[in-house]
């Protein structure tokens, strides 16, 4: 029996080893020097703080693709809800100059909240017309960048538009430097914070143990009597809204305005994020780290070893496919709750 | 006469628990062999061995005297031995005759003569007496029609020995007496038949003798004469059982009053059509009726679990007369349910039994305060309920999914009963649990009833009804007859009812 699991989980593991092999080959480089390079940038001077700042949003979107998923639901509007933030953050923005903190919180709360509307819509239009969450989130990220393309160019632009750029947000609302010298940011904190209130919401309170009851067995929800529908787009709505404020941190702690295509692929490695932490919040920062070290080492390779960036999309394909195959190989979770 | 099959000291363990344990039996050509014994006497791992689902660790299989190992269900087909499993392997959107292909070994072949096997399956068909709707989706079927696509796909072989696991547990009463005819009229063919069931009557009706089973050992046999029924009981148990309760109640005041209620189903037909009745404090009323008749749905409209489109469901209880229909209002105002489907409503399977106990409990007091959950009050109650009510479980931390089913169920009316509880609303509570269990629910239900509490009895089993229930009423097409005494009408009525909206 454990040999098997063994056998398997080798056969899963070398799958996931040998498919970025083979393109980094294809791209004629070395394993060898890829690898190092890899590590070498991940944990040397610089790349170290880079990994985090990549971690930052990653895990914000994780743990809100996770908190969805345990529900039964499954979110991957990431890219639209982390535009919505953005959008709705930086909108509001100017209202919170020389507030302070409290500035700070405010800008935050709406990237939140400009999430949650999404994703709350999501969830009202799966309850009220049935419509699947898979296909109206996907459809919500086009939407997305449509909108926010023609809001960076139109509406939001900088007044000095050189490039498709919104206009700055006051300085109240960006997020300090944590490590002089790098671009780690107090998102970090953000993010952490998020983590820890997660895990207690998922394991401790009512709302997070309804939500896993939706997830595991929807009848049973039915006959505790919760409001499923409300409870759906509920979950929903602060998943999206994780998202959202993914989206305001990103702004506030890196580039101070909505910048174009920024945020690029981060709703699907959200995905896979939350897929390697096994929809386990306190896990999620470590996952995220892991994609932290793709994200910002794919840059280096790119730099270095002018390998192209999308291999870090075969790395994340390939790792969604191997942790799919997980319980293959793993014994069935002991306790789920 | 050479036995058809013979098991010779089968044994088979699961880690430290011995399944089965050194098992022999045989039977001869045209002989019906009853194996019973409670949930986890190691029936189904003698079927599974006997089946070639799985290997024994030691002992071996005779077959007409000669010895066979079996790898794979298609060694035993092979043998000679069909399965007919308790829980149907039919795939719901596909055909009758899709599902009957999808058994068939042709299939390997990638081609199939469709016609050729659709004349094979009407000759057993017919044979057997059945009036199958071969281009009908299964869905579309009742619990019967769907055994018998699986009577057809086992006999399709022309098995000697065909075996049932608890073929009675889902079918009513006209359909169990038509499977009975058909295993004695196989019988007379020849052909031998394993039955495993609970209901010792399915036993004495149609089993030439039985085989008793406990802690994965064969522990006795009876040649089941009508007098000894109290001795086989005792080696199925292993001990007495509890005598039955016998308290009755006294008829208080209306306590649920139903008036031309409707409900749909979730597809939009009419599940309950215009119903009405009252249910007292301190009666059972049985509600019987063939499965897919709108008795779920009544069910889970008076439990809050289902809207109600018109009419109304007046529930009087303490000071209130009426409560806000929702599951978990009606649940604190003293209405307990035990679902007839255990792990889609009753339990998360994948959870702890603790978190199962916060499932009905979100309001009470000390098990949650300001939105947080109490895990350690929790565990602590769960853990009293457990003993109390012998679950049999490792402890609050056991995962519900490892409980038996009996258990299950006995977790589920632990939760749900108790102080404060006055109406209950009851789904089957005994279907496929073991003589024991059973006989423990049912004297829980008659001492509810003796403290003055309203019971609302669905149940399939006929004679469950007659020995509970005050009252009777019948569900059909949607329409309600009843309730009336049960002293006052017969199983003949009862039955006719069922049948004829």
């Amino acid at each position: 029996m454990i040999t098997t699991r063994l056998i398997r989980l080798g056969l899963i593991v070398g799958f996931a080893a040998l498919v970025p092999a083979v393109f980094v080959l294809l791209a004629g480089q070395s394993l060898w020097r890829v690898l190092t390079t890899l590590v070498l940038y991940a944990f040397g001077p610089q790349g170290w703080s880079e990994v985090l700042v990549h971690a930052i949003p990653l895990t914000l979107i994780g743990l809100g693709v996770a908190f969805a998923l345990r529900a039964g639901l499954f979110n991957i509007g990431g890219d639209g809800q982390f535009i919505a933030g953005t959008v709705v953050s930086v909108f509001f923005a100017p209202y919170f100059g020389g507030l302070g903190l409290v500035g700070l919180l405010a800008f935050l709360t709406c990237g939140f909240i400009g999430g949650a509307a999404l994703g709350a819509l999501v969830g009202y239009l799966r309850e009220r017309f049935n419509a699947s969450e898979i296909i109206v989130t996907i459809m919500f990220n086009y939407v997305a960048v449509q909108m926010v393309s023609y809001l960076i160019r139109g509406p939001m632009a900088d007044p000095m538009p050189f490039w498709p750029r919104s206009y700055m947000i006051p300085p109240d609302c960006i997020l300090p430097v944590l490590v002089p010298g790098t671009r780690l940011h107090a998102g970090l904190i953000v993010a952490l914070a998020m983590v820890i209130v997660f895990a207690i919401i998922q394991h401790r309170t009512v709302f997070g143990f309804q939500s896993l009851v939706l997830g595991a067995n929807p009848g049973a929800a039915i006959y505790a009597g919760f409001r499923v529908k409300a409870l759906t787009v509920l979950v929903m709505a602060v998943s999206g809204g994780l998202g959202g404020l993914a989206g305001a941190v990103e702004v506030g702690g890196l580039y101070q305005r909505i910048v174009d295509n920024m945020g690029e692929g981060f709703g699907l490695a959200g995905i896979a994020v939350a897929l390697i932490a096994r929809l386990e919040p306190i896990a999620i920062p470590f996952a995220a780290c892991l994609f932290g070290i793709f994200f910002a080492g794919g840059g280096a390779l790119q730099r270095e070893l002018a390998l192209p960036f999308p291999l870090v999309w075969i790395v994340e394909a390939t790792v969604i496919f191997a942790v799919a195959a997980l319980h293959w190989a793993l014994p069935d979770r002991k306790v789920a709750a | 006469m050479i036995p058809f099959l013979e098991a010779r000291g089968l044994t088979k363990a699961y880690g430290q628990l011995r399944a089965n344990d050194d098992v022999s039996f045989s039977i001869l050509p045209g002989e019906i062999v009853g194996i019973v014994g409670e949930n986890g006497a190691g029936k189904s791992t003698l079927v599974k061995m006997l089946g070639g689902a799985i290997e024994p660790d030691s002992g071996s299989i005779y077959i007409s005297g000669e010895r066979v190992t079996m790898r794979s269900p298609a060694d035993a087909t092979k043998a000679g031995i069909s399965l007919v499993h308790q829980h149907f392997k039919l795939i719901d959107s596909l055909t009758v005759e899709e599902n009957l292909v999808l058994g068939r070994p042709e299939l390997r072949h990638g081609v199939l003569n469709f016609k050729a096997l659709r004349s094979g399956f009407e000759g057993v068909g017919k044979d057997l007496g059945t009036s199958l709707q071969y281009d009908a989706r299964v869905s579309t079927l009742s619990v019967g029609g769907r055994q018998q696509i699986e009577l057809v796909r086992a006999l399709f072989h022309e098995p000697r020995l065909l075996i049932l696991d608890e073929p009675t547990a889902v079918l009513p009463p006209t359909e169990r007496e038509r499977l009975l005819c058909l295993i004695r009229r196989l019988k007379e063919r020849g052909m031998a038949a394993i039955l495993i069931s609970h209901k010792l009557d399915d036993l004495y009706d149609c089993c030439d003798r039985a085989v008793v089973m406990r802690a994965g050992r064969v522990v006795g046999s009876s040649d089941l004469r009508s007098d000894d029924r109290g001795q086989l009981v005792r080696l199925i148990v292993g001990e007495e059982l509890p005598p039955p309760e016998v308290r009755r109640g006294t008829r208080g005041a209306p306590l649920v009053s139903v008036r031309e209620l409707v409900v749909r189903r979730d597809n939009g037909t009419v599940a309950v059509d215009r119903g009405s009745f009252d249910l007292h404090a301190g009666e059972i009323i049985g509600l019987c009726g063939v499965e897919g008749n709108g008795q779920t749905e009544l069910m889970h409209a008076l439990a809050g679990m289902r809207a109600i489109e018109a009419g109304e469901i007046v529930y009087a209880l303490g000071k209130q007369t009426a409560v806000k229909c929702d599951a978990a209002s009606l649940r604190q105002a003293g209405v307990a349910h035990i679902p007839e489907d255990r792990l889609h409503h009753a339990v998360v399977p994948s959870f702890t039994l603790t978190m199962n106990w916060f499932l009905r409990k979100l309001s009470e007091r000390g098990l949650v305060s300001f939105g947080f959950l109490q895990r350690l009050s929790a565990a602590k109650a769960t853990h009293e309920a457990i003993a109390i009510n012998d679950v049999r479980a490792s402890g609050p931390r056991a995962r519900m999914s490892d409980l038996s089913g009996g258990n299950q169920q006995k977790f589920v009316i632990g939760r749900e009963l108790g102080e404060g509880v006055s109406v209950i609303l009851a789904g089957h509570p005994t279907r496929g649990l073991d003589i024991r269990t059973v006989a423990v629910i049912r004297n829980r239900l008659v001492a509810e009833r003796a403290r003055g509490v309203a019971i609302l009895l669905l149940s399939a089993d006929l004679s469950e009804v007659w020995d509970l229930a005050d009252r009777v009423m019948v569900m059909a097409r949607g329409k309600l007859r009843g309730p009336v005494p049960v002293g006052e009408t017969s199983l003949a009525e009862i039955g006719h009812w069922m049948t004829t909206p």
